[in-house]
């Protein structure tokens, strides 16, 4: 049985997720370029104002021009514009700069300083700044620098931004994705919870179809149109079985009754035993077709009204019992290994057909001198029976066929039987909603388990 | 001399099963359909019913029920081409003594018919005896030649139900289905084994045997011929 779907699995959720992370790399790609935008023309502005400034301070009077420096650096309280005027070997003669920041060329260009402007208060010397030189008629060097702290903080605000419209999207984004796929999510719970039965082997089951039309509906509907043309396909396969086995069984029989009869009328003479070896063949071909009809029957069986107690311990004491002789006649031990069980809910009729068949078998695969041993012992769910032979064992690859009609193994071939034990085992342990295990003994041979339930798991059909 | 009444609506299994039963020393009436089985039966004086459990109208389920609704107890062997598990439960609930699956081999038929009969004998004794053979029902116990023979609680069973019907052949079918009370195949070796243990405690050396094989048929038995 596979895993109930998971929310975090489902498609609608994987949509979501894959277009919440294509939402976030838009959106930052978007601010981004914005950004990039917004600084590169805040930066035009900024450098078209000191060029301009520097244009003015430039014209003046050089008399005046320390003064002015000192007035522009003085009208700045938030020390985001700095000015200074060195001398020609760059000593400062006035403004707030302290000294000749290191590579600015005096080309009365704007130049990026990363590490800003070395300003006499020692505000703000870690923020970048723009700068522009520019060398004047008698030598000196008039400095001028803005530092881009507002360029920047217009960069945070955006990046602040995009945390906040992402948060504000993306989340209720993810939890409207989240309720959004726990519906097609709960539906396909319930898709995989009626196919159980279907798995099982119950082709009577369908998909449960809404009355939306949506497309789970329209898939639903053509698994269903597929199910039952299966349905049909193997009622008609199996109906043709039954039918050749069960018309046949009747001109056989009389026939095995005239020959019977001939056989006792020529009591003693030598035709007796050819019509002896007759009626033999006769007996193992009906043999077989009753196991192939039992098969049907008990396959077609639902679960029955007749299922009542069942103490299983009881039932194996009993195909102990009744094995134990043959077991004894073929000089193997037979073994009964008994754990105290919890009483069950079942046909003890049927199981004790199921528990013979593999007995049966095991003591027929099991050559002389070896063991088998039938053991049962409480699980979680209820009792387990094992039962182990000493034969060759069942190859893994042939472990899912055998239970199939008339499969025999390459091991089998040379032991007489109808090849339909483990069919009839099979069907018996879905019948009760029990599973079948096939697997390696201890010594080599074959164990095959049956794990029973306490109760019932199907509900009454 | 037993009296077979025998409901069945084909003519064909009709003629098959008083045939047998005639070759068995029994004298059979057979009623076409289940109304007139009915009345038959009311009327008494049979020993044993076959009942179709298919017939037209009133069904052989049907006929049993009313049957037992007016008292009559006449053991019935429940014949039907319906071999579902269900099905027998069914049939011997509504109060059928057994049930044979169509098609039947004849032989089978008629020792069913015969166990039948044995089983509604009156048992005057406690007993049982066959040759120097004797059987205690009450104390589970077995003498051969007034020798105690002892035997498994499966082996005693097996024992009790030879010797109720001695005489009989019993196929392996009717000795699983009587003295293990399962209804399925178990494969015709495991009763031999059994037949065998029993035999070789029975039938000891210097002793005629008493159980004999029939071959194509089953077990039978009886006082060495």
């Amino acid at each position: 049985m596979r895993p109930l779907i998971d929310v975090w699995r489902s498609a609608t959720s994987r949509l979501i997720l894959i277009y919440g992370a294509l939402f976030v790399v838009w959106s930052v790609v978007l601010l981004g370029a914005i950004q990039w935008e917004s600084s590169r023309y805040l930066n035009h502005v900024l450098d078209q104002i000191v060029s301009q400034r520097m244009q003015y301070l430039g014209q003046m009077d050089v008399a005046h021009l320390p003064q002015a420096v000192d007035a522009a650096g003085t009208l700045d309280p938030h020390g985001i514009m700095s000015a200074g005027l060195f001398d020609a070997q760059g000593r400062p003669l006035a403004g707030n700069i302290a000294s000749l920041p290191q590579g600015l060329v005096a080309d009365g260009r704007m130049h990026l300083l990363p590490k800003g402007v070395p300003r006499m208060d020692r505000l703000r010397s870690d923020v970048s700044a723009r700068a522009m030189a520019q060398r004047l008629p008698n030598g000196e060097l008039l400095v001028l620098a803005k530092d881009t702290s507002t360029i920047d903080g217009l960069g945070a605000i955006i990046r602040r931004t995009l945390l906040w419209g992402l948060s504000l999207t993306v989340i209720p984004g993810l939890l409207g994705g989240l309720l959004l796929s726990r519906g097609p999510a709960r539906r396909i719970r319930e898709i995989q919870l009626a196919t159980e039965p279907i798995q099982r082997g119950d082709l009577t089951r369908r998909l449960p179809v809404s009355r939306r039309g949506d497309e789970l509906d329209v898939l639903a509907d053509i698994v269903n149109t597929m199910l039952g043309e299966i349905e049909r396909l193997m009622g008609e396969v199996k109906g043709v079985c039954d039918n050749i086995a069960h018309d046949l069984r009747t001109p056989l029989t009389r026939l095995r009754a005239r020959l019977y009869r001939a056989q006792q009328q020529l009591d003693g003479r030598p035709e007796a035993e050819l019509m002896e070896n007759c009626v033999a063949d006769i007996d193992a071909v009906l043999t077989r077709f009753r196991a192939l009809l039992r098969v049907s029957e008990l396959e077609d069986r639902h679960r029955s009204a007749c299922f009542s107690e069942v103490d299983l311990e009881r039932v194996l004491h009993q195909v102990h019992d009744f094995y134990a002789p043959l077991a004894e006649d073929r000089g193997l031990r037979f073994v009964l290994e008994l754990a105290p069980l919890a009483p069950l809910r079942g046909d003890a009729h049927l199981l004790f057909e199921a528990f013979a068949n593999l007995v049966g078998n095991a003591i027929k695969f099991t050559p002389s001198g070896g063991r088998v041993l039938l053991r049962a012992r409480m699980e979680r769910n209820g009792p387990r029976v094992d039962v182990l032979d000493g034969g060759p064992g069942i190859p893994a690859g042939e472990r899912d066929a055998v239970t199939r009609r008339f499969y025999r193994g390459d091991n089998s071939r040379s032991t007489p039987g109808s090849g339909l034990g483990l069919s009839i085992v099979s069907a018996i342990v879905r019948l009760h909603g029990y599973a079948l295990e096939i697997g390696d003994g201890d010594g080599g041979g074959a164990c095959i388990s049956m794990h029973c339930l306490a109760e019932p798991a199907i509900e009454a059909a | 001399m037993p009296r077979i009444l025998v409901i069945e609506d084909d003519e064909v299994t009709a003629r098959e099963i008083v045939t047998e039963l005639a070759a068995h020393g029994m004298v059979a009436d057979w009623a076409a359909t289940g109304c007139a089985g009915l009345e038959c039966a009311s009327a008494g004086g049979y020993d044993l019913i076959t009942l179709d459990r298919m017939l037209p109208g009133m069904s052989g389920i049907d006929v049993i029920t009313a049957l037992r609704e007016r008292r009559i107890e006449t053991p019935v062997l429940m014949i039907s081409a319906l071999s579902e598990v269900d099905e027998r439960v069914r049939g011997l609930r509504a109060g059928g003594d057994d049930y044979l699956t169509k098609p039947f081999a004849p032989d089978e038929m008629a020792a069913r018919v015969e166990v039948l009969l044995r089983r509604h004998q009156p048992q005057a004794e406690n007993r049982l005896r066959v040759a120097d053979l004797e059987l205690d029902l009450v104390r589970h116990v077995a003498w051969r030649d007034g020798q105690p023979l002892s035997l498994l609680p499966t082996e005693y069973r097996l024992l009790e139900f030879l010797m109720r019907n001695s005489g009989q052949v019993l196929s392996r079918t009717m000795i699983f289905e009587h003295v293990w009370g399962f209804h399925f195949d178990p494969g015709t070796n495991v009763i031999d084994v059994h037949i065998g243990r029993l035999r070789r405690k029975i039938d000891v050396a210097g002793k005629p045997a008493l159980i004999h094989t029939v071959r194509g048929s089953g077990y039978r038995l009886a006082p060495a011929d």
